[in-house]
C-alpha cells in the first residue's frame, strides 16, 4: 500500500501546473550553472594544469553545481509538499484517507515517498546534465556517484522534513511559510554560530557539503537518519492527533 | 444477534467543552437511520466517529462486534463514507479519482476495474468519467462522491448532508440514486431536510447540543417536524 500512495502522490503532484513550472524552472537554473562553472573552469584550466594542481571538473564544476542544486531543491520542494497533508485537510479530502483501511503510517510513508518520487526528475536532470560532462573532461567517477547519491538522499530526507511540517496545519500556505522558515534556518544556522555551539550539529551545509565533494562521513548519516526519522514519526503522531488518538 | 454498527456512551472532545457526550445507538443490517438536529448540534462529528476518522474520547465504537480503532483499520473496509465536501482531487479525472478511492479502499486491477464500471453505470456517470472533477457541477461531484462511497460494496453507508447545496432536481435525482444504492447495506444519514429523512429512513436520532435528544421509528404518517420542534422533552421515547 505504501508504494500505491507513493505513486498516488507523486502523480497528484505531476497533475498540477506547480510540477511542470518548477521542473521548468530547475532546468533553466541548472543548464545555467553548469555552463557558468564551465566556462570558469575552462577559463582557468590551462593555468592550473600548468601549476600541477590536482583540482578537476569534480571540484570546480560538478560540487559547486551540485551545492546550487542543494539550494534549489530547498526552494522546490517546499512547494511540493505543502500541499501533502495540510492540502487534504484543507480540501475535505483528509476524510477519504482517514475513512480507509489504511494506517498512519502507511500514509506518513507513501506521502514521504512520493514526494521524493516528484523531485526525481528535477534532481535527475541536473545530475545526468553534469555526468554530461564526463564526455568532454576526466571525472572522478566514484566521487560523482557518492555525490549523486547523496544529492538522491537529501532529496527523500527533504521529503520527511517538509512532510512532517505540512503535517502540522491545515493550509498549505501556512505549511510553506514554515517549510521555508525551518528550512533557512537550518541552512544559516552554521553561519549564525561558532562550531562549537551546542545546535551546531543541526547545521545542514555542514552535513551535505562533505559528501557532495565525495566524501561520506557516519556523522552525516547519523544526522540524516536521525532527522527523517524523527520527522516520520512526528508526523504519524500528528496524523494521530487528527484522529484525537493521540 | 451482534449489531452492524454499535456506538455506546460515544463522548467526543475536551472535557470542558465536549463537542458529543454519552451517545448510544445500533444498526443492524438493512437498517436506515437518520441523524436530525440544529447545526452544531453534533451530527457531522458523530458521523466521523462512525466511520473511525476520528477516535472517541470516551464510549466506543464497534463494527461486526470488533472496536473501531487505528489497531484495526481493516474493518474500515465495511464502511463506505460520503463527507459534506466531496473527498475528490479537483485536477484529476471522475476514473481516476474512483480509482484511488478503490485502491485505498483495498481493492485490485479486475475487481477494481468492475466496480469502477458498476458505480460509473449506477451513478450515470460513465458520460463524464474523462472530465476532471474541477470541472463537474454540484450534483455530478455529489455523485461521484456517493461512486467514492459505494465503489467497494460496503456494509454501512454513512453520508453527511448528501443533498446539501443541490437544487430541487438534483435533490430528487440523488435522493433516488440513494434509495437504490442503499437497498444492499445499512445507511446512516445526517441532514437537515426533513424529506430526506421521511424518504429514505425508518429511523431517526435527534441530537441537540452534542447529546441524543430522542430517537423516534419513522412512517409516512410520522410528524418530523413536531418531534424536531421538540427534542429535549421527547427524550428516550418512542413514536
Amino acid at each position: 500500500m505504501i508504494g500505491a500512495i507513493a505513486l498516488h502522490e507523486s502523480r497528484r503532484l505531476r497533475a498540477g501546473m506547480m510540477f511542470w513550472l518548477l521542473l521548468a524552472f530547475g532546468q533553466l537554473i541548472i543548464a545555467w550553472l553548469s555552463f557558468a562553472q564551465l566556462e570558469t573552469f575552462a577559463g582557468i584550466a590551462p593555468q592550473l594544469k600548468a601549476s600541477g594542481a590536482t583540482l578537476g571538473a569534480m571540484d570546480l564544476v560538478i560540487t559547486p553545481t551540485f551545492n546550487s542544486l542543494v539550494l534549489l531543491l530547498l526552494l522546490c520542494a517546499p512547494l511540493l509538499a505543502m500541499g501533502s497533508l495540510a492540502g487534504e485537510v484543507h480540501s475535505g479530502r483528509i476524510a477519504l484517507w482517514l475513512s480507509s483501511p489504511v494506517s498512519g503510517t502507511q500514509i506518513v510513508l507513501g506521502k514521504a515517498l512520493g514526494l521524493w518520487l516528484a523531485t526525481l526528475p528535477l534532481l535527475l536532470s541536473g545530475i545526468l546534465t553534469l555526468a554530461a560532462l564526463g564526455f568532454a573532461a576526466d571525472l572522478d567517477w566514484p566521487r560523482f556517484a557518492l555525490a549523486a547519491t547523496s544529492l538522491l538522499l537529501f532529496g527523500l530526507w527533504l521529503g520527511c522534513i517538509t512532510l512532517f511540517l505540512s503535517s502540522l496545519f491545515d493550509h498549505p500556505a501556512a505549511a510553506l511559510a514554515a517549510s521555508y522558515g525551518i528550512l533557512l534556518f537550518l541552512w544559516l544556522l552554521d553561519s549564525l554560530s561558532g562550531t562549537d555551539a551546542p545546535w551546531y550539529w543541526f547545521a545542514l551545509l555542514p552535513h551535505i557539503e562533505p559528501s557532495l565533494s565525495g566524501l561520506l562521513r557516519s556523522q552525516d548519516i547519523v544526522f540524516f537518519v536521525a532527522t527523517a526519522g524523527a520527522a516520520l514519526l512526528l508526523s504519524s503522531y500528528a496524523l494521530a492527533r487528527r484522529r484525537g488518538d493521540a | 444477534m451482534k449489531p452492524l454498527l454499535l456506538a455506546r456512551q460515544v463522548s467526543y472532545g475536551p472535557a470542558r467543552n465536549p463537542r458529543l457526550i454519552d451517545i448510544d445507538l445500533q444498526l443492524a443490517a438493512g437498517d436506515r437511520l437518520a441523524l436530525l438536529g440544529t447545526n452544531g448540534a453534533g451530527k457531522s462529528t458523530l458521523l466521523q466517529l462512525l466511520a473511525g476518522i476520528l477516535a472517541p474520547a470516551g464510549g466506543e465504537v464497534r463494527v461486526l462486534g470488533q472496536r473501531l480503532d487505528e489497531a484495526a483499520p481493516a474493518l474500515r473496509r465495511h464502511i463506505g463514507f460520503l463527507p459534506q465536501r466531496v473527498p475528490a482531487y479537483t485536477e484529476l479525472s471522475v476514473t481516476e479519482n474512483l480509482q484511488w478511492a478503490g485502491r485505498l479502499r483495498g481493492l485490485r486491477q479486475r475487481a477494481l476495474q468492475t466496480a469502477i464500471e458498476r458505480v460509473l453505470q449506477a451513478l450515470q456517470l460513465d458520460k463524464v468519467r474523462a472530465r476532471l472533477a474541477g470541472s463537474l457541477s454540484q450534483g455530478m461531484l455529489q455523485r461521484l462522491g456517493l461512486a467514492q462511497a459505494v465503489l467497494h460494496e460496503p456494509d454501512i453507508l454513512i453520508l453527511d448532508e448528501p443533498t446539501a447545496g443541490l437544487d430541487p432536481l438534483q435533490t430528487e435525482q440523488i435522493r433516488e440514486l440513494l434509495g437504490t444504492l442503499s437497498a444492499n447495506c445499512s445507511l446512516i444519514l445526517a441532514t437537515h431536510l426533513l424529506d430526506d429523512v421521511q424518504r429514505l429512513c425508518d429511523r431517526v436520532i435527534l441530537l441537540d447540543g452534542g447529546r441524543k435528544a430522542a430517537e423516534h421509528t419513522v412512517t409516512a404518517d410520522t410528524d418530523l417536524l413536531a418531534h424536531f420542534r421538540r427534542p429535549m422533552s421527547d427524550a428516550g421515547a418512542g413514536a
